[in-house]
C-alpha cells in the first residue's frame, strides 16, 4: 500500500487579502511535510471555474513547484483534461515531459475528460465528444513521447510530422492513469493498460468489485502506452488525531465541506443529457457523503480515514484487502482545518499509520526508470 | 461557503398561492409532452432571484418548461413554467417564478395541491418535426418564446429532471407565511429528444423575475412521459439554510 496526497486547492470566499496566495503556499508546505514523512505521491487536479471548490487550473505549475521543493515524493497529474478546448495534446505531452525532467523522473500522468457543465460549457466543449477525444489523447501522447518525430491525422486533432520535445526523463515514458469516477471506467483503464485513479468515495464492496473487474480485464489489455501500469488508487479524506473522537469530528467537517461545495457545481448529466455521461460521477458520491455529515455530529462513514491512528490502520487494511494499491488523501477544503492541524495530522499519520503497511516508501527515480525500462523490454 | 440567495421571500410571492393543506395525494398525468429549455443566466442578479435557503448553481441557470397533457385526470391543458436553477443544500432544485396554464380546473389543482405559482393564460406548445416550442403571449406581446431546434433521439434514461421548490403561503402552527414546498415529480419517460436551445423572447417582468436575463444556451429536451406529482414530503423555511430549515411532513 502506498499513500498519496490529493489537491483540489479549495479557496473559501471572500477572495481577498491574498487568500489564494495563502492557500497555495499552505499546500506547498503540506507537500514538503508529506515528502519528509514518506508519502509516495502528490496529485493535483485540473479544474476550471469551480468556485471555492477548486482553484487548481494550472496543476503543471503547482506540481513543478512541488517537485522543486521536495526530494522523493512523486508528482501526479490527477488529471490532465484530454479535451482539445482545454489542452492541445501536443502541449499536454510537452508540459508533462518538462515536468518529468524537472522532477528527475517523478511524474505520474493521469488522464481524464471533466464531468461538469461548469467546465465543459465554459470551455465551449461538447460533452458528447469527450470520451472520444480522451481516447485519442491516450493513444497519441505516448507516441509523441517515444518517437523522435510523430505525425497524426485523427478526429480530435491532426499534426504533420514533427519532433515533440522534450522527451520525458522516465523511459519509455511516465506511468499513465485514467480518472475513474463513473462506474465502468475502470474497464476503460484496464483495457488500455493504464492505472485506475479512483476519484469517488465508494464503500468497500463497490471498490472490491471495481478492482476485480480491473484486474481481470487488464490481463488481456492492449496498452495505450509502451507498458502496463497495473495499479489501483482510490481517493479518501485524511484527518489523523491522537484522540479518535476529535479526529472524526474534525474530519467530518472536512468531508462535509468538500461534499457541500461539490454539490453546487453543475454536473453534465443534470443539464445536458448524453450517453457520454451516464452518471453524475464524483459529484453524486460526494453529495451523498455530504448529506450524511453536516449537522449529524460525530460519525465516520465506512472507509473514511478520519480518526485516531488505530482507526485509520483498521480502515486502510480493509482497503488493502479490497485490492487497492494506493490511497490518495484530500487534506482540506475551504480551509476548514487550520494549517498546523493539517501538518500535525500528516506527521502523526507518517509516524503511527504508515509503518503498518509494507512498501510505503516512495519509489526512487532510478527505480522507476529501471522498472519502466524492464517492462518496456518485455521482461 | 457557497453564495446564498438574498431575495426577501415576501417579494417572491406575487404569484405564490396559499396552500390550505399540504396533505396532497399523488397524481399521475399520462403521456405528457415536456419541453425543457435550459440557459445560463446573467450572474449579476443570481442571488436576488432566490431566497436565503437556496444557493445559485455554478453557473446560474434557468429552466423554461412547457408541458401539454392531452388527457388525464385534470383534463387537457398546457402549462408554461419559468424556474431558476438552484441548490437546496446539496440537492438540485428549480424555483418557479411564475407559471401560466390554459385551463382552470388543472390550474386550480396544481396551485392548491402543489403550490405552482400559476395564472390562467394561453401558453402554446408546438410540436414540429424540426423543432418544438413553447410560446406565451400577454395581449399582443410575446412574453416567452423558447424552442428546441433540430431534435435528435436520446435514451429515455439519459434525462434528469430536477425537483421544484415552490414558494407558497402555508398555514402552519397557526401562522401563515411563505414556505418552500418541495415538489419532486417522477418522470417515466417513453420517448426523448435533445436539441439546440433557443430563447427568442423573454420578458423578465412578466415572469416575476426582474433582471433575469438568459445569456447562454445549454440544451433543450423534449420528452413524452408519465408524470407523477407526489405527496408533499418536505417544506423548507426560505429564510434558513435548507440543511437546517427543512421540515419533514
Amino acid at each position: 500500500m502506498k499513500f498519496g496526497i490529493f489537491y483540489e486547492i479549495s479557496v473559501p470566499r471572500p477572495w481577498e487579502n491574498d487568500i489564494e496566495h495563502t492557500v497555495y503556499h499552505r499546500c506547498l508546505e503540506q507537500v514538503r511535510v508529506a515528502d519528509e514523512v514518506g508519502f509516495h505521491s502528490v496529485w493535483a487536479v485540473e479544474h476550471h471555474f469551480l468556485e471555492e471548490y477548486s482553484h487548481c487550473s494550472a496543476p503543471e505549475l503547482f506540481l513543478t513547484a512541488c517537485a522543486m521543493q521536495t526530494k522523493q515524493i512523486r508528482v501526479g497529474h490527477g488529471i490532465v483534461v484530454c479535451v482539445p478546448q482545454f489542452n492541445h495534446p501536443i502541449r499536454a505531452a510537452e508540459r508533462a515531459a518538462v515536468l518529468d525532467i524537472l522532477s528527475d523522473g517523478r511524474l505520474e500522468f493521469g488522464t481524464g475528460r471533466s464531468a461538469t457543465w461548469t467546465e465543459l460549457g465554459g470551455m465551449d466543449a461538447n460533452p458528447d465528444e469527450t470520451k472520444e477525444t480522451w481516447d485519442e489523447y491516450t493513444r497519441t501522447i505516448p507516441q509523441m513521447w517515444t518517437n523522435e518525430r510523430y505525425g497524426y491525422e485523427g478526429r480530435a486533432f491532426r499534426m504533420p510530422t514533427r519532433a515533440v520535445l522534450p522527451k520525458p526523463y522516465q523511459k519509455p515514458h511516465p506511468p499513465m492513469w485514467v480518472a475513474v469516477s463513473s462506474p465502468g471506467t475502470e474497464i476503460d483503464a484496464a483495457e488500455r493498460g493504464m492505472g485506475s485513479l479512483g476519484l469517488t468515495f465508494g464503500g468497500f464492496a463497490e471498490q472490491e468489485e471495481k478492482v476485480n473487474r480491473y484486474r481481470s480485464r487488464i490481463q488481456d489489455c492492449e496498452p495505450a502506452g509502451l507498458f502496463v501500469n497495473e495499479r489501483v488508487a482510490t481517493v479518501n479524506f485524511l484527518y489523523c488525531h491522537p484522540d479518535n473522537e476529535t479526529g472524526i469530528e474534525t474530519g467530518s467537517r472536512l468531508t462535509g465541506s468538500f461534499g457541500y461545495l461539490a454539490a453546487q457545481l453543475l454536473p453534465v448529466r443534470e443539464v445536458h443529457p448524453t450517453r457520454s455521461y451516464p452518471n453524475p460521477g464524483l459529484l453524486a458520491a460526494t453529495r451523498q457523503q455530504a448529506a450524511q455529515n453536516p449537522g449529524e455530529g460525530v460519525s465516520a462513514p465506512e472507509g473514511v480515514c478520519i480518526g485516531n491512528p488505530d482507526r485509520l490502520v483498521e480502515e486502510i487494511k480493509k482497503w488493502e484487502s479490497c485490492g487497492v494499491d494506493q490511497i490518495n488523501f484530500l487534506l482540506n477544503a475551504l480551509e476548514t482545518i487550520p494549517q498546523e492541524q493539517v501538518l500535525d495530522s500528516l506527521r502523526l499519520f507518517g509516524e503511527e499509520v504508515m509503518p503498518h503497511f509494507a512498501d510505503d516508501k516512495p519509489a526512487t527515480t532510478s527505480e522507476s526508470r529501471e522498472l519502466a525500462a524492464t517492462v518496456a523490454a518485455g521482461d | 461557503m457557497p453564495i446564498n440567495g438574498n431575495a426577501d421571500p415576501g417579494q417572491l410571492t406575487q404569484y405564490a398561492p396559499t396552500m390550505a393543506s399540504l396533505d396532497t395525494e399523488a397524481l399521475t398525468l399520462p403521456n405528457v409532452k415536456v419541453l425543457q429549455v435550459i440557459y445560463e443566466i446573467d450572474d449579476a442578479v443570481m442571488a436576488e432571484l432566490i431566497p436565503p435557503a437556496l444557493h445559485p448553481t455554478i453557473p446560474p441557470t434557468m429552466h423554461v418548461i412547457g408541458l401539454r397533457a392531452d388527457d388525464g385526470p385534470l383534463g387537457a391543458f398546457t402549462l408554461a413554467i419559468v424556474r431558476v436553477g438552484c441548490r437546496a443544500a446539496v440537492r438540485p432544485r428549480g424555483l418557479p417564478t411564475r407559471a401560466v396554464c390554459t385551463q382552470g380546473e388543472a390550474a386550480t389543482a396544481l396551485v392548491e395541491r402543489w403550490g405552482f405559482p400559476i395564472t390562467v393564460g394561453e401558453p402554446v406548445l408546438r410540436e414540429r418535426y424540426d423543432r418544438q416550442s413553447i410560446e406565451v403571449n400577454d395581449g399582443n406581446v410575446t412574453v416567452l418564446s423558447a424552442q428546441l431546434i433540430d431534435p435528435v433521439p436520446i435514451g429515455n434514461g439519459d434525462l434528469l429532471y430536477t425537483a421544484g421548490m415552490h414558494i407558497a403561503n402555508v398555514e402552519r402552527d397557526g401562522e401563515t407565511k411563505p414556505w418552500l414546498v418541495q415538489v419532486d415529480p417522477e418522470f417515466e419517460v417513453s420517448r426523448a429528444d435533445r436539441g439546440t436551445a433557443q430563447i427568442d423572447a423573454f420578458d423578465s417582468g412578466y415572469w416575476d423575475a426582474p433582471d433575469l436575463r438568459p445569456v447562454y444556451p445549454i440544451v433543450a429536451s423534449y420528452t413524452t412521459a408519465n408524470i407523477t406529482l407526489p405527496r408533499i414530503r418536505y417544506i423548507c423555511d426560505p429564510l434558513q439554510p435548507a440543511i437546517t430549515g427543512t421540515v419533514a411532513l
